[in-house]
């Protein structure tokens, strides 16, 4: 699927929420979660590249990640990974998004409507 | 480092971002782009079409820029509360260092003059004397040390003017107005008591002299500012 645009008020939490999942799994370093996010989502969800490094600051200052250098192929890098409260707010976040996205499955496919005329 | 991230360095520096998260995030922007550069090369681009497309995915200047200007935790505290950065701190500081100066000094009068009713009093030509007089250059210094702390942290946060100036005259006129007393009146020999007060001229010294120090301390502290200043503005026209 090519990708496109996404509105940024729609995306509000969605980085956030798919870096934390990423680096729950293994602790990668910013291009390699840019990378994994674009696979994963099959190109639907894509911003720009860089934009990904404040989240990842904010969210290590935050608590929710912790970083260390390392040296990969004479190459230094800073991997990230998911600490305690990491994994705390990615529950949190992942509820909210499985209700949102339910929400909304349930608006487009007229169950809310069906729900309102019983 | 590249043309665009010596722009986005200069941007994110003048929205107030903190020096370290702007360094951190250029360095990892680099590796990122040096990572994508690789990639779209190993597709077959030339490495101009390869660095181009590189950077198109990195995103837009405005974008990386915006990404980190609106998170108010990147903000450095001279941005979020100039009062005390050019202001209380500086002063804190002066304080604290004046308060060691006064200890020195106390300490240098029971040891090297314990029958002097001041520490004032000539200490010889030997050691006493090195150490009363690096003691007095510490205390007339740190007022000028302090301005050049100001003035660095502003021309390095590419702060505008106003603060830092009201922060150099501060220092200058607390600086220049200090004045030190002690005396041993109470028991000859004892402990002494050494005391500071502010005020622009003394009898010994005559009415102008507070003037004159803090003329001298705002001008060792202001002109190296604007120095700075002009030389960053240069330099800034050079790299843009």
């Amino acid at each position: 699927m090519a990708a496109r645009e996404t509105n940024p008020n729609f995306m509000n939490g969605v980085p956030e929420l798919l870096i934390l999942r990423l680096l729950e799994q293994e602790e990668m370093y910013g291009y390699e979660i840019v990378q994994a996010i674009r696979s994963r989502t099959d190109a639907v969800i894509a911003v720009g590249e860089g934009v990904v490094y404040p989240v990842l600051h904010g969210l290590e200052r935050e608590g929710a990640l912790t970083s260390r250098r390392k040296t990969v192929n004479n190459r230094s890098r800073i991997y990230y990974s998911v600490t305690p409260a990491g994994s705390h707010r990615l529950a949190d976040l992942s509820e909210a998004w499985t209700n949102l996205a339910a929400a909304i499955q349930k608006m487009l496919t007229g169950g809310q409507h069906d729900e309102a005329i019983q | 480092m590249t043309k665009p991230f010596n722009e986005l360095r200069e941007r994110l520096l003048r929205a107030g971002v903190a020096p370290r998260h702007v360094r951190r995030y250029l360095t990892e922007l680099a590796d990122h782009l040096a990572d994508l550069r690789a990639e779209e090369e190993r597709a077959g681009r030339s490495r101009a079409d390869a660095e181009s497309a590189a950077l198109t995915r990195l995103g837009g200047m405005d974008d990386l820029a915006k990404a980190m200007t609106e998170q108010r935790q990147f903000q450095s505290w001279s941005v979020r509360a100039p009062w005390a950065t050019f202001g209380l701190a500086p002063l804190l500081l002066l304080a604290a260092a004046w308060f060691v100066a006064l200890f020195i000094l106390w300490f240098g009068w029971k040891m090297f003059l314990p029958g002097s009713d001041t520490p004032f009093a000539p200490a010889g030509d030997g050691f006493a004397n090195v150490y009363f007089q690096i003691d007095r250059a510490f205390f007339f210094g740190v007022p000028i040390l302090i301005g050049w702390g100001i003035g660095l942290i502003a021309v390095r946060q590419r702060f505008k003017a106003v603060w830092p100036i009201a922060g150099l005259v501060l220092i200058a006129l607390i600086g220049g107005t200090a004045q030190v007393q002690a005396s041993r009146a109470a028991v000859s020999g004892g402990i002494g008591h050494i005391s500071m007060d502010f005020a622009l001229g003394t009898s010994v010294d005559g009415p102008f002299y507070g003037p004159f120090r803090v003329m001298v301390i705002l001008t060792l502290t202001v002109l190296p500012y604007l120095i700075w200043r002009l030389q960053q503005a240069h330099s800034r026209s050079q790299m843009l």
